[in-house]
């Protein structure tokens, strides 16, 4: 072994050892979930949600382009007729059934790409978990009352 | 016609027939040209602009409408220009002008003609910033179809169909310049028959169909070609499934059939094929209720209780009743199962043994037909016996309409009622029901030009046309040649075509979907498969070959007799409801020792079974079925609901066959059909792979003739002669489109459509019988009565009393009770 490669070998070390020294004076990182909240980036993808407009109508319209652009096919819509005296959304049509399967989805975003009303979006929501298989098929009840997830958003 | 003419298109040299339109030249030649009012089966009208191609002429180049221009020898034509892409985009955004943006809610989005024209000629961006007109949205034009004149684009192809197929201009356009819109005649709805192949015809989503709105879209479906079974003329459709269920039916194009267009009844009526009341497991009465079971232990209780009725009272205590509706494959089975299994030729459907069919149906549609710039058919004078084709075949209405327009063809019809193709021109000659006989001898002794002695001037008119014509069609249906009379008005027409002269011919159309095939398939008590006598003995022995086993020579019972017989014991019923035909059948039902019910819906028959069968409709299971031209066609499996233990009809004999101790070598739908071709020599050959999606005729010299032989005996037929005193009117009934039947009543959006519980009568009468339309009466024969409402209607004769079959809450059977004539009275409750 050349005394060179002893020096670059020592270097390493020491540089190393200097960023473990360096996190000794710092605050831990790790997060206390579930007791604490966690920080995401604004455009983080969990949990899908439905949204309404401001006087309460669906913005869904169930036009059925989510499915179609699911590269999974998680999602599952059935559109119906609505009623002129009580409609569920603006229009002439809305989703009579809109189901979403978080064991297919792959998070990619698509469905919110393809909507044409911003109806579904990809919320914040990323503690998922479950005990049933049958419990990560969405209804739409769930997804139009999504819960508050425990974020913080921090900056991008 | 045959004369062809050479032009240039886009530098390439292409050879058309004359005449033919330079938009389908391009086509021909593989060039594109984007059009949205051109259509190949209307008349060009060149309102959309769209199509402008570059056309060298003598004063220079010119834009001209490629969907008016007929070809020209030594043209040249340029689609593919700067000029002609600058006029396409321009014309696309001043049709996008008003058109909104709701191709998300749209349910043409996805195959729809402008948004993949915008797509492909568009200029991709827009430049409109002035709001879009307004004008009605999703406003039902009739119970079916939704117009929303905002995103019309007044192409006027909805309303050419309406004039130049249906000959009922019920749509037009009102206002003009920037609000011209599309828009029904004074409120009156679309009442046409076929009104549904507007939405087909609509380049963009203003006409939708309101029966499968909002339930499918175009990317997500499964499309599987099949075929109509509503009636005999064997339409050629599309199902359009999703997630097991049937989302729409639209038309399919068969050039030998439908042409592309097909009736209202067999777009919109397929409610029932996932209605929640369908039959989804076997049914046993136990302790007198119908308790599901097991296949197994059905089948080994009717196995057992048939073999124990065959020993006790002889194999011909049991019959059997096929059906119309049901594939050749599933009428074959039964067929067998009776003839090879049981021992009996007891077996009929309705409307088989008791109606005097020709076996070779119509020559073939085609004939009639009259294609766009195609050959004039090859009939001139048309004779409709006893025959409504608006009610009973309204796609054969339209092609004699077209015919009649366009082809020059001349119409004579003998009619019970004066039917709506009356308003055409030419001779209408009304018979009461049995007196059909005396109506043709008459139009013979006209023709034979003995008419002075006899006959009223319509018989006389009748008889020149059909003496002069050279290609006359006589047809005629079952309403006319039932019963008794039967064979007699079959050889009367044919002595009729005989004096007419050479090239006149006449031709049976059944009425159920398959009645042609569940005829060629033997379902007759006297006709073996391939409607061969039952003493035919080459037909015989090969059957027997064939089957493995003797078949019985004696003539079976007919449907009739079989339901009024004292001696039958046990009865396989297989899609068909007697019971609600006749008191005294549902009565009779009750009495068997085993009955047997094969049904998709719980029918009043099915109420009264041992056993309870469900079978499989024609769009759940794979079979042929045979048009009444003798075309054999194939619908496919479509949809298959995997909650029900439902079985195809043929599956459900064989299992039976199996349980009984016959070994049948059939393993799929596929050998079962394999066999018809071998058992039916029309159907030679006539496998899946030669079917294909159009399907084959089977050539008429394959039938046997029409010899006489009808049944044993004529038990049970009522006379109906009561005094003419008592009973002053004659009861006129037969089928409408729109009926109560089941199939029809389980789509609930044409609940509106139907045909009331309704006896109408003439004008004359009705006052003679103080009776108002609306107004509440009794209709009463010798044999039961009815409570209906009354309707007014100058189309009945006089001396007549229409009521249809099938209503709702008003089965005409309780009138009839088995017989085929019957006179009635009509009193205010």
């Amino acid at each position: 072994m050349e005394f060179g490669d002893f020096l670059k070998g020592a270097s390493e070390i020491g540089k190393a050892m200097g960023v473990t020294l360096k996190h000794l004076r710092q605050k831990p990182v790790t997060v206390e979930f579930p007791h604490e909240d966690i920080p995401i980036y604004p455009r983080f993808r969990g949990r899908h949600e439905l949204r309404r407009y401001a006087n309460g109508l669906e913005r869904c319209i169930g036009c059925c382009l989510c499915e179609a652009a699911c590269p999974t096919e998680a999602i599952y819509v059935e559109a119906a007729e609505n009623d002129p005296d009580a409609p569920l959304s603006p229009g002439e049509r809305h989703a009579k059934v809109y189901e979403l399967n978080l064991l297919r989805c792959v998070f990619c975003g698509d469905c919110e790409e393809a909507c044409p009303t911003e109806a579904i979006v990809l919320g914040h929501d990323f503690a998922m978990a479950n005990y049933e298989r049958k419990d990560f098929v969405l209804t739409k009840e769930q997804l139009l009352n999504p819960g508050m997830p425990r974020v913080i958003i921090r900056p991008e | 016609m045959a004369e062809h003419v050479t032009l240039t298109i886009n530098e390439k040299e292409v050879s058309v027939p004359a005449r033919t339109l330079l938009v389908d030249a391009a086509r021909m030649a593989g060039v594109e040209i984007p059009v949205f009012c051109s259509h190949p089966k209307l008349d060009p009208v060149g309102c959309c602009r769209m199509c402008l191609v570059e056309v060298d002429g003598p004063r220079g180049t010119a834009m001209m409408a490629s969907c008016t221009m007929p070809v020209g020898d030594g043209m040249v034509v340029r689609t593919d220009t700067e000029q002609v892409r600058t006029v396409q985009e321009a014309n696309l955004g001043f049709i996008l002008l008003n058109h909104p943006l709701d191709c998300p809610i749209c349910d043409k989005g996805g195959e729809c003609p402008l948004q993949d024209q915008t797509m492909r000629f568009g200029q991709g961006i827009s430049q409109l910033i002035e709001p879009k007109r307004l004008a009605k949205k999703h406003y039902d034009i009739s119970d079916t179809i939704v117009l929303d004149q905002e995103r019309c684009v007044l192409c006027w192809r909805c309303i050419r169909y309406l004039e130049e197929w249906e000959d009922k201009p019920q749509l037009g356009l009102f206002e003009r310049g920037n609000d011209t819109i599309v828009d029904i005649q004074e409120g009156r709805p679309v009442d046409a028959k076929t009104s549904g192949n507007i939405i087909d015809l609509c380049p963009v989503g203003a006409l939708t169909n309101r029966v499968a709105r909002f339930a499918y879209r175009p990317w997500e479906i499964e499309r599987t070609p099949s075929i109509c079974m509503h009636c005999s003329v064997g339409c050629n459709v599309r199902l359009d499934s999703r997630t097991h269920q049937l989302r729409r039916i639209v038309g399919r194009e068969n050039m030998q059939v439908n042409d592309q267009w097909i009736c209202d009844k067999g777009r919109f009526a397929h409610g029932w094929v996932n209605d929640e009341k369908r039959l989804t497991a076997p049914l046993l009465r136990k302790n007198g209720r119908l308790t599901q079971v097991q296949w197994s232990e059905a089948l080994a209780y009717i196995a057992g209780k048939a073999a124990g009725i065959k020993e006790k009272y002889g194999a011909d205590a049991i019959g059997a009743i096929g059906s119309g509706k049901i594939s050749n494959e599933g009428n074959y089975a039964l067929q067998r199962f009776m003839r090879g299994v049981i021992g009996t030729n007891n077996i009929d459907h309705r409307d088989g043994g008791d109606v005097a069919a020709l076996p070779t149906g119509l020559p073939a549609l085609a004939e009639l037909m009259k294609p766009q710039y195609g050959p004039d058919p090859q009939v001139d004078t048309v004779l409709l016996f006893g025959v409504d084709p608006s009610e009973e075949l309204p796609v054969l209405d339209l092609h004699l309409k077209r015919a009649i327009l366009r082809g020059g063809v001349k119409l004579i019809i003998a009619h019970a009622r004066k039917i709506e193709l009356t308003r055409y021109e030419g001779p209408y000659l009304a018979y009461k029901p049995g007196e059909e006989i005396p109506l043709i001898d008459s139009l013979t002794q006209a023709v034979q030009g003995s008419c002075e002695t006899g006959g009223d001037a319509a018989a006389r008119a009748a008889g020149g046309l059909l003496s002069e014509s050279e290609k006359a069609l006589i047809i005629y249906g079952p309403m006319a040649a039932r019963g008794e009379s039967g064979p007699g008005v079959r050889l009367e027409l044919e002595r009729l075509a005989q004096a007419a002269g050479e090239g006149t011919r006449v031709a049976y159309v059944g009425l159920d979907g398959n009645a042609q095939g569940c005829r060629d398939m033997g379902v007759l008590p006297d006709r073996l498969p391939g409607q061969f006598p039952l003493d035919d003995a080459e037909a015989k022995a090969r059957l027997e070959g064939l089957w493995g086993c003797t078949l019985s020579g004696s003539p079976g019972y007919t449907y009739k007799q079989m339901l009024d017989s004292q001696e039958m014991r046990a009865l396989f019923v297989n899609g068909a409801n007697p019971a609600a035909e006749s008191p005294d059948w549902a009565a009779s039902l009750d009495d068997l020792d085993l009955l047997v019910v094969t049904d998709l819906l719980p029918t009043e028959t099915a109420e009264k079974a041992d056993v309870v069968l469900p079978a499989q409709g024609w769009a759940e299971s794979d079979g042929t079925y045979t048009n009444l031209e003798r075309r054999v066609q194939r619908a496919p499996k479509a949809v298959a609901d995997p909650k029900s233990r439902a079985a195809p009809d043929w599956m459900i004999f064989i299992h039976l066959a199996r349980q009984m101790g016959a070994a049948w070598p059939f393993t799929d739908v596929r050998s079962v059909t394999e066999e018809i071709t071998w058992a039916v020599p029309a159907y030679a050959g006539l496998n899946w792979e030669a079917l294909g999606d159009q399907g084959r005729q089977w050539a008429a010299e394959a039938a046997p003739s029409a010899a006489e032989s009808t049944g044993r005996g004529t038990a049970g037929v009522h006379a109906g002669a009561s005094e003419e005193a008592d009973y002053p009117l004659s009861l006129v009934t037969g089928t409408v489109l729109y009926d109560g039947g089941t199939l029809f009543g389980l789509t609930e959006q044409m609940h509106g459509m139907a045909h009331g519980a309704t006896v109408t009568l003439n004008p004359a009468d009705a006052a003679t019988f103080g009776v108002e339309a609306g107004s509440p009466v009794t209709v009463q024969s010798d044999q039961g009565q009815l409570e209906v409402t009354a309707a007014v209607d100058a189309q009945v004769q006089q001396g007549t009393a229409w009521i249809p079959e099938s209503l709702p809450g008003a089965p005409v059977g309780a009138l009839l009770n088995g017989s085929y004539t019957q006179r009635v009275k009509v009193e205010r409750r």
